[in-house]
């Protein structure tokens, strides 16, 4: 089982504690009435899938329950850091 | 009409004894839902200390998370509710059952159902995890007596989990 560390509770914690939430730093549109549709397209949908290296959030729901960030790499599964939501990507 | 509520237990109220490890249902007991972003207005409210660390068990509370705690008191127990304060205090004392694992072998039974490594959570932490599939705190009192707290409605599937792998034996 994968250990995953939990920013909030400071430690490792086993995977099935945590649900994964999609790619981490979708920016929100600061002015949605200007948004047209190509642009909510990209807002709403289009997501990265990379190969490797990818930004995602996390959310600890069987323990603390709050969202983080994490670097993780697709291929091997190995989460390279995780960090508390709201901090700049790493 | 009724006048009377009758409590309905959702498992046994007799103690399970199995080699090593006993199972009890903890009598009904009060339980209140702290939330705030800065404990500093509760630990006012309540006239208490928080535990600061998540996992970590204080008097009574424990907290869960960046802004959660929970309340365990003796069934009765009332708190005031924080009127017009940035907290939310919730009774969630019907919400969940407890149930006691008490014994040498109760660290090993739990370990047969929880992901957590219990040989580094010791005497005076509690943290809300899971056995196999369902949500519990399992708040650890002593190296061999442990509670287990569950929602009601998992309670009878989680004390037959428990009761089955307690009496496979060592």
């Amino acid at each position: 089982m994968i250990l995953i560390h939990c920013p909030y509770c400071d430690e490792k914690r086993p995977e099935i504690e945590f649900a994964n939430a999609g790619q981490a730093h979708v920016v929100r549109p600061v002015d949605p009435s200007t948004y047209d549709d190509a642009q909510w397209e990209a807002f709403l949908f289009i997501r990265a899938n990379p190969r490797g290296r990818h930004h995602e959030r996390w959310r600890h729901i069987h323990g603390c329950g709050r969202f983080f960030n994490a670097v993780r790499d697709t291929v091997t599964d190995k989460f390279e850091a995780t960090y508390k939501a709201g901090k700049p990507r790493r | 009409m009724s006048d009377t509520l009758t409590r309905n237990d959702p498992v046994p109220t007799t103690l399970f004894t199995a080699d090593g490890v006993t199972i009890r249902l903890a009598p009904p007991m009060a339980r209140f839902s702290l939330r705030a972003r800065q404990g500093q207005a509760l630990e006012t409210l309540l006239g208490v200390k928080l535990p600061k660390k998540i996992g970590t068990v204080k008097g009574g509370i424990a907290c869960l998370g960046p802004d959660e705690w929970l309340l365990r008191g003796a069934a009765g127990t009332a708190i005031p509710i924080g009127d017009g304060l940035p907290v939310a205090i919730t009774d969630i004392g019907e919400r969940s059952v407890c149930f006691t694992v008490e014994g040498p072998r109760a660290a090993q039974l739990l370990m047969s159902g929880c992901p957590l490594d219990l040989d580094r959570f010791a005497a005076g932490r509690a943290a809300r995890t899971l056995f196999e599939s369902v949500e519990i705190i399992l708040i650890r009192h002593a190296a061999d007596r442990f509670e287990v707290e569950v929602w009601r409605s998992f309670a009878d599937w989680l004390w037959t989990a428990l009761t089955k792998a307690a009496s496979h034996g060592p």
